[in-house]
């Protein structure tokens, strides 16, 4: 039949039909015109017409319904699969069938899965290799292994892996009645699987507790990768990202997969979630049922989930799942673990299956969450609750949480936030600021901060590469410096801070709060550094600035002017030190005060009294902040110990050696209980109890003590550091208490070194070891030694300390004997005499060397006979002696 | 709900090239047709009420999914339909064909088949009748053979064949008419031959 015949058919079919039945045969005879082919053709459609029921009637899906075939488990052939022979069927998913089989010659069972119509398309041969790639690649021990692969004859791929006998993880834990620890522990157990899978570039994408088993002996198994996707840095085109397979169980989908947005490794964090969720209530977040598709993704795109806490009291009311009680807190924590691993936007869910991993732990461990670690008010909180139960937690906690718990406790949790805010995707940055506020793993001391200092330090070069996000970068500086200065690490800190100073003022200006908190910070180094001078003006700067941009009581500005007060401390000017803290501390007590910062004034205020003389003001101080830590922190915390150890400090003054004693040893256990028996801060506490030991003459027990300390503090920070130099000094007192010249004189000689080296040879703390070194020399009778070195203590003093120092005038009146002891009547009376007018314009005066000053201008004065001055040649002498010594 | 398992797009390009990308287009049209195909074949022989979907709803069912892929570039669900229709058929006929080998004693595809009767075998060689037909009727009149496709094989409305065809809606109908009697016939005549 050509064309034009078909055309003829077609019209003389279609005019027939306009006929009555009857008529139509005469009409194709006619119409025909002899042609019997298209005669025939029109008759047999004619025909077909009449009768109606040929193939092409019937519907397209019963058609289907034979044609294609419905899956293999109604019937069951044994087959062989290389080594393997098939012993029955288990199942069928998308892509393919899964036999049970059997290695003929090993006997041992694996399951086979077989490409279903491989024939079909490539994409779906892709994908089944994709899986088998993904298995190969995965050796885990709780993701099922891939034993062999290969192809059929007639090109359909196979490959035999990890048999698993095991129930599905939901049905596990209602078989066994699983507490909820037990759930959150095997919930742990899944999360390692998949943190492992992405460790290897490979993101599952389907997720659900029918593709977790849990075998006999209680460990699981995570199956079917066959959606999986592996991310192959070097295949990463945009469009190759693209979750086209959207394959996966909507139930468990993250909205962002349902999308079809790139694959990432928060679509399996979702899914986690949903599975966690899965396991607490026994139920998914969302009820899909009796929803049409499109019904059913809005739900899952637009919808928040239940807590999981409500699910369950819904169920506790109908008398179901009792074994899985647990407080309202604990609840609490898993509802915000559970939604913030399912939160609808991906930013502001956990970052990394690791992150999640992190607050499973923490919530095991009965330790606060990460996910709420941006509420400060959680964090501590939650953490006194802990210490007051009296859990304890050497093992979680280090070194660093010291720094942490104390002053940049605030700053660190706010550069957090605004890192985590601003720069959410920066993933390392976040990883590293949980790390530094963590503190670390399972370790307690001082190897751990070793840790620290490296993560520091990794931290900063974190920090150098943030310049595209210029605010985040300046609170990272700001936050490292502040902690380099606590580790001793000053050059660095001021470098950061530097920094920090320098994009904010570009960013927020030179009036902003911002650079004023980085001016503090910077401040607060140069005490540090003994750099008295610059410390207050740079803390008078902030002031000026706060006051200028903030209302009175603000925080930032209270913390300014009790900054101030520390610097007038130290610097000797106690009077305007207590007007400024006390300043302070009733802005700190109004409304709106931060407890903490509070507790912070009034210590620095009562330390002011104790070094100005007033040692009742200073004890009832202390007797107040002890009481607002005991309040805010429990009893066993390591902020009591420093208030227990301050008030030890008024009573030695007042040579109440035991009450001295009691404190400080009431601190070393508070330090040893919360840190563990190596730690710096432990260490601190000892050199102070060896102190007053000191001072009772019970060398026997100081002596071990300082050497345990000077151990741990130079195994902590390394042999130079300020801190084993203040140590190298008790110590080096202890020993020539024992009479032990040989370690005295090392001793002190190390610290004159080592401040050396970290002050850049300028502080006075050089000054106090020549002249404790003078000492050694002096019990030595080596007076030329003793003269030079205190000589060289002078010096240091005149360009760091102020004129009438107490030191200064120690000082003098040491060197004033050393040149009595070599006959040099007439300097040493001017030294004497010089050192005593000192002395005698100090509050609190030592008596020791009150006496050995006056003692010696008696036999200088004797020596001398009838060369001797009256008082007042001795006093313009020594005025001249002192004058001069300040302008050196 | 039954989105689980049953849209499989074409793995996305490696290339820009059109052509590359039009046939894992395709590609990712036949898998997710052979996906539907095999959805509604299962329910079907479940004798699940509720699944005897037709085939408008089976390529509407595929044309959601695919439709919100990214991959997937179609200009209109129409055109798709039409291009279902294509993939549905060869799908449907490679389907029949392996049937047709099996019965023979071909070796391949064990898998696939494994409860064999009458009517099935009947059915499978009655559709590659069809579709041998359908190849005849593409020679006499491309037109004709594509409105079946889009009837038969995509459950299209007359409305959308008019509209994806630009013909007339009184020339689909007559086309169909005379399309599906000529069809029959040839299927009739085919099954007769074979039967001898």
């Amino acid at each position: 039949m050509n064309k034009a015949e078909w055309e003829q058919v077609q019209s003389i079919f279609h005019d027939a039909l306009e006929r009555p039945r009857e008529e139509r045969e005469a009409f194709l005879e006619q119409s025909a015109c002899g042609q019997k082919d298209v005669l025939e053709q029109v008759r047999a459609m004619l025909d077909e017409e009449e009768r109606g029921n040929s193939l092409i009637e019937e519907d397209l899906s019963g058609l289907a319904g034979k044609l294609i075939d419905a899956g293999a488990g109604s019937t069951f052939t044994s087959r062989q699969f290389g080594p393997y022979r098939t012993i029955r069927f288990l199942g069928e998913g998308g892509m393919g069938v899964v036999y049970l089989a059997e290695r003929e010659d090993v006997g041992s069972q694996v399951a086979i899965k077989v490409l279903r119509d491989a024939w079909l398309s490539p994409a779906r041969r892709d994908r089944f290799l994709s899986e088998q790639r993904m298995l190969a690649q995965l050796n885990y021990s709780s993701i099922a292994h891939l034993y062999d692969a290969n192809v059929l004859p007639d090109g359909t791929p196979w490959f035999a892996m990890e048999y698993v006998e095991g129930i599905p993880l939901t049905n596990y834990c209602e078989e066994h009645r699983c507490t909820l620890t037990r759930r959150v522990q095997l919930f742990r157990m899944v999360c390692d699987a998949v943190q492992y899978a992405h460790q290897q570039a490979v993101i599952h994408r389907d997720l659900k507790s029918s593709n977790i088993l849990v075998k006999d002996d209680g460990s699981i198994r995570l199956l079917d990768f066959g959606i999986g996707k592996q991310l192959d840095t070097f295949d990463m085109s945009a469009r190759q990202t693209v979750t086209a397979l959207r394959m996966m169980t909507p139930a468990y989908a993250s909205p962002e997969q349902i999308r079809g947005e790139p694959a990432s490794v928060q679509m399996d964090v979702y899914s986690l979630g949903v599975l966690l969720f899965e396991l607490l209530t026994l139920e998914l977040p969302f009820e899909l049922k009796n929803l049409t598709p499109n019904e059913a993704l809005t739900v899952l795109v637009e919808h928040d989930a239940p807590k999981p806490s409500s699910v369950v009291a819904r169920k506790h009311d109908l008398g179901e799942s009792s074994w899985m009680r647990a407080s309202k807190q604990r609840w609490a924590e898993l509802d915000v673990l559970c939604l913030t691993a399912m939160h609808k936007d991906p930013a502001r869910r956990y970052r990394s299956v690791e992150a999640l991993i992190r607050d499973v732990d923490h919530f095991l461990r009965e330790e606060p969450l990460d996910v709420r670690g941006d509420s400060f008010v959680y964090r501590t909180s939650t953490f006194v609750r802990r210490n007051r139960r009296g859990v304890i937690l050497a093992a979680a906690v280090t070194l660093f949480a010291a720094v942490l718990i104390g002053f940049s406790t605030y700053r660190i949790t706010k550069a957090r936030d605004a890192a985590l805010a601003e720069a959410a995707r920066t993933e390392r940055l976040q990883t590293f600021l949980m790390n530094l506020f963590e503190g670390g793993d399972a370790q307690t001391g001082p190897s751990d901060q070793l840790r620290v200092v490296s993560l520091v330090d990794k931290g900063i070069q974190e920090a150098n590469a943030l310049s595209a996000t210029p605010k985040v970068q300046a609170e990272l500086y700001q936050t490292l410096g502040s902690i380099e200065e606590k580790l001793g690490k000053l050059d660095k800190a001021e470098d950061l801070l530097q920094s920090a100073l320098r994009l904010r003022t570009h960013i927020f200006g030179s009036e902003s709060e911002e650079a004023a908190e980085t001016l503090e910070a910077l401040s607060h180094l140069r005490l540090d550094q003994a750099r008295y001078d610059d410390a207050e003006k740079l803390a008078r700067q902030a002031i000026d600035i706060d006051t200028r941009q903030l209302p009175p009581a603000h925080p930032a500005r209270a913390r300014a002017i009790s900054l101030l007060g520390m610097v007038l401390e130290d610097r000797g000017k106690y009077d305007e030190a207590i007007q400024a803290l006390q300043q302070a501390v009733n802005l700190q007590s109004g409304p709106g005060g931060v407890e903490s910062d509070l507790s912070s004034s009034l210590t620095e205020l009562a330390n002011s009294h104790f070094y100005a003389g007033h040692l009742e003001i200073s004890n009832e101080l202390n007797q107040r902040v002890l009481a607002i830590d005991h309040e805010v922190y429990g009893n066993s915390h390591p902020q009591v110990a420093d208030d227990l150890i301050n008030l030890g400090a008024v009573q030695f003054e007042w040579s109440h050696y035991k009450q001295a004693e009691d404190y400080d040893r009431q601190a070393l256990a508070i330090e040893q209980h919360f840190y563990g028996n190596d730690n710096p801060e432990t260490a601190s506490a000892m050199t102070i109890l060896s102190r007053t030991l000191l001072a009772e003459d019970k060398t026997s027990e100081a002596l071990p003590m300082l050497r345990q300390a000077l151990v741990i503090e130079e195994h902590v920070y390394g042999k130079v550091h300020p801190r084993v130099a203040t140590t190298l000094n008790d110590l080096g007192h202890a020993a020539l208490r024992v009479g032990d010249l040989k370690e005295a004189e090392e001793d002190f000689q190390r610290m004159a070194d080592i401040c050396r080296t970290v002050y850049h040879g300028k502080h006075y703390y050089i000054g106090i070891a020549l002249a404790n070194l003078s000492s050694v020399y002096m019990r030595e009778k080596r007076y030329e030694k003793a003269e030079h070195a205190l000589k060289e203590a002078l010096r240091m003093y005149a360009v760091t300390l102020p004129p009438n120092h107490q030191n200064v005038g120690i000082a003098k009146v040491r060197l004033g004997r050393v040149l009595l002891r070599q006959k040099h009547y007439a300097q040493a009376r001017v030294q004497s005499s010089a050192g005593l007018s000192i002395l005698q314009t100090q509050a609190n005066p030592m008596a020791e060397w009150l006496e050995n000053a006056r003692a010696d201008l008696k036999s200088e004065n004797a020596a001398l006979g009838t060369n001797q001055g009256t008082a007042a040649q001795l006093s313009t002498l020594a005025h001249t002696e002192n004058t001069a010594g300040s302008n050196n | 709900m039954e989105l689980e398992n049953s849209v499989t797009l074409a793995r996305p390009g490696e290339a820009p090239d059109s052509t590359l990308r039009q046939r894992q287009a395709l590609d990712a049209l036949y898998s997710a047709s052979y996906e539907e195909l095999r959805r509604i074949a299962s329910a079907v022989r479940r004798s699940d009420p509720g699944a005897t979907a037709s085939a408008t709803t089976l390529v509407n069912e595929a044309w959601m999914k695919l439709a919100r892929s990214p991959d997937f570039i179609c200009e209109s669900a129409i055109h798709f339909k039409r291009i279902a229709a294509r993939a549905m058929r060869q799908l449907l006929v490679e389907a029949a064909r392996r049937k047709h080998a099996e019965k023979r004693g071909g070796d391949y595809l064990f898998i696939t088949f494994d409860e064999s009767v009458g009517q099935q075998m009947e059915r499978a060689s009655e559709l590659l009748a069809l579709d041998a037909a359908l190849e005849q009727l593409a020679a006499l009149n491309a037109r004709q053979a594509m409105v079946v496709e889009c009837r038969f094989f995509a459950g299209m409305e007359v409305a959308e064949i008019v509209q994806e065809l630009q013909i007339s809606e009184a020339t689909v109908l007559r086309d169909w008419r005379a399309a599906r009697a000529w069809l029959g016939a040839q299927i009739r005549k085919q099954e007769n031959e074979r039967l001898r």
